[in-house]
């Protein structure tokens, strides 16, 4: 009875401790150099883009549209449809095939320069640093007890993040609704429910991800985090601490000559851990957190440049050239990953290639089944859905066939607008003598006029009352 | 070097077990969904295209999320007394 009870507390001393594990909060410190050169550019671009796009104009209209009430995307003048939506799943799965094929090259370039977790939380930084300063006095504001001064810094930050990111969130919204239209109606303030509620969705969502979760994404919400080892191998470019020259670390005044002294060439200043972003230790080894930012590199750099050192001892390299093997860059797994990436985007090129500009769908009335005109005729009810998504507009002529003699009633021209839908009522009818069953598949064509190659054909079905 | 261990499940890593693989999955759902029936088109009723993404977002959201939930309930450890060491005997041999 005793080894019982015993088992009982002790598991649920389990659950209580993880349950609670804490986070460290990280202060990373600035670093000056190559690569946060290179990650300012990237950011700038990066955010450049986001934020600009959807204020330019193409043809009078917005360069970059994803208009949902009327269910198409505009990107530059080119109209995709919900029918295309072929085109988005194959250009998705090209992007992640292309993904593989750049990890497996050249690590997780994109972690640290690339992803939106990354460019945000950068931006972030740079603002917490701005009111708050670097590291060392970030620690010490975090330490000391809530004073005015405190208060002040902490308040002027968030009031910050909380402007950008309402900013971020009223950008979001403006790619699926007009945005000069949605800036004329913020004041004063008359945006649609859903409209405000995704604003402020998303500007939380940037709040919360670059403000306070941070690294906590990259470790337990990015699922390429999570499966990127399985694209790994020892010939991915990897960023690394070269332990054979580094080891034994250890401290030592400039100008001593180390080696005699049996060290390596780390003077363990940790400074590669104050500016890690997501708080490891980068000579611990490949670490599925490390997002190769090159933040270490820089500093690392900086210290040996002090030091008098070659420069390099944290640098980009790859596993078999730490261990002074041969570099294989054209290995199986390239030429797999780019073999497929090819052939898809191929296949992706001829897609588009062999689109149809021209689409039809047919709708059956589903209020009558059939009727019997004055003359006998058997007549059918329809509505043909006819969709241009050529850039010019074009006249169509609208044929029916499967039945002898079946003609097409219609009131009015079938001229549709570039990159528009036209919804036509007509109706069929026959002769009943030549029906003979009660439903018989039929086919429509619709051709433009000016351009006979120009067609699509749509399939539906005719029905007529029982002959047999 | 030292050796890497397995840390403890953090809080938040059960928070964001829960609500993110659920989004993501319910913003695909939604985005498949409506791609082949245009809302308008299937309720009939007077509603925004928003409103109705929105919500069929939301009801999505909702699904994944229970089964996310589900499924972190279902993992939590359970009790076990372990059973005294067994002779095996049977009652005609007492
Ligand atoms: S920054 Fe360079 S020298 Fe300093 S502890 Fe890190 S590896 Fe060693
Ligand atoms: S270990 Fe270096 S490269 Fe990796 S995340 Fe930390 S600072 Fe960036």
């Amino acid at each position: 009875m005793k080894q019982a009870k015993n088992t009982q507390t002790v598991s649920v001393d389990d659950v209580q401790q993880t349950l609670y594990a804490k986070r460290q909060k990280i202060h990373p410190r600035k670093v000056s150099g190559l690569f946060a050169k290179l990650k300012v550019t990237s950011v700038l671009v990066l955010l450049g883009i986001f934020y600009i796009f959807p204020w330019l104009q193409w043809d009078g209209k917005q360069a970059v549209l994803f208009d949902l009430p009327a269910r198409q995307f505009h990107i530059f003048g080119l109209t995709f449809w919900p029918q295309d939506f072929i085109y988005l799943a194959f250009l998705l799965i090209i992007a992640g095939l292309s993904l593989f094929f750049f990890t497996a090259l050249a690590g997780r370039l994109w972690c640290g320069f690339a992803c939106p977790q990354t460019v945000w939380t950068e931006v972030f930084l740079w603002m917490e640093r701005m009111v708050e300063g670097d590291r060392p006095q970030r620690i010490k504001l975090d330490q000391s007890p809530l004073n005015a001064r405190k208060f002040r810094l902490k308040a002027t930050k968030h009031t910050l993040w909380i402007v950008f990111s309402l900013f971020t969130g009223f950008t979001f919204i403006g790619y699926f609704t007009p945005i000069h239209d949605l800036l004329d109606r913020l004041y004063p303030f008359s945006l649609g429910g859903w409209e405000a509620f995704w604003l402020f969705f998303y500007g939380f969502a940037t709040y919360g991800n670059a403000g306070w979760m941070r690294e906590q994404v990259c470790t337990y919400m990015c699922p390429y985090a999570r499966f990127q080892s399985a694209m790994f191998d020892k010939d991915t470019m990897i960023i690394a601490y070269d332990e054979a020259r580094g080891e034994p670390r250890g401290s030592r005044k400039r100008g001593v000559d180390y080696k005699e002294k049996g060290l390596g060439a780390c003077i363990d200043c940790t400074m590669c851990v104050q500016v890690c972003p997501t708080g490891i230790d980068i000579r611990n080894g490949l670490q599925y957190q490390c997002i190769s930012c090159s933040a270490c590199i820089d500093i690392c750099n900086d210290v040996m440049d002090k030091m008098g050192y070659a420069k390099g001892l944290i640098r980009y390299t790859t596993e078999h050239s730490l261990e002074g093997k041969e570099v294989h860059i054209l290995r199986p797994r390239i030429f797999v990953y780019g073999g497929f990436l090819l052939f898809l985007l191929g296949l992706l090129i001829y897609a588009i290639g062999i689109r149809n500009p021209i689409q039809l769908d047919v709708i059956r009335d589903r209020a009558s089944l059939y009727r019997e005109t004055s003359q006998g005729l058997i007549e059918n009810v329809y509505v043909i859905k006819a969709i241009n998504k050529d850039s010019v507009p074009h006249t169509f002529e609208l044929t029916a066939s499967g039945i002898e003699g079946l003609k097409v009633v219609l009131d009015r021209e079938i001229a549709v607008d570039a990159g528009s839908v036209l919804d036509v009522p007509i109706s069929l009818v026959v002769n009943p003598n030549y029906l003979t069953d009660r439903a018989t598949t039929i086919s429509f064509k619709l051709t433009a006029k000016d351009n006979p190659e120009l067609s699509n054909e749509e399939e539906a079905r005719f029905l007529g009352p029982n002959y047999r | 070097m030292s050796k890497p261990e397995l840390k403890p499940v953090p809080q938040i890593q059960k928070i964001i077990a829960v609500l993110w693989p659920s989004f993501i999955i319910a913003g695909m759902a939604t985005v498949g969904f409506f791609t082949f029936f245009d809302p308008v088109q299937l309720l009939h009723l007077e509603v925004s295209n928003e409103a109705a993404y929105s919500t069929g977002f939301f009801i999505f959201w909702l699904l994944t999320l229970s089964s996310s939930l589900l499924t972190l309930y279902f993992q939590l450890p359970t009790h076990y007394i372990p059973p005294p060491p067994i002779i095996d005997q049977s009652p005609d041999d007492l």
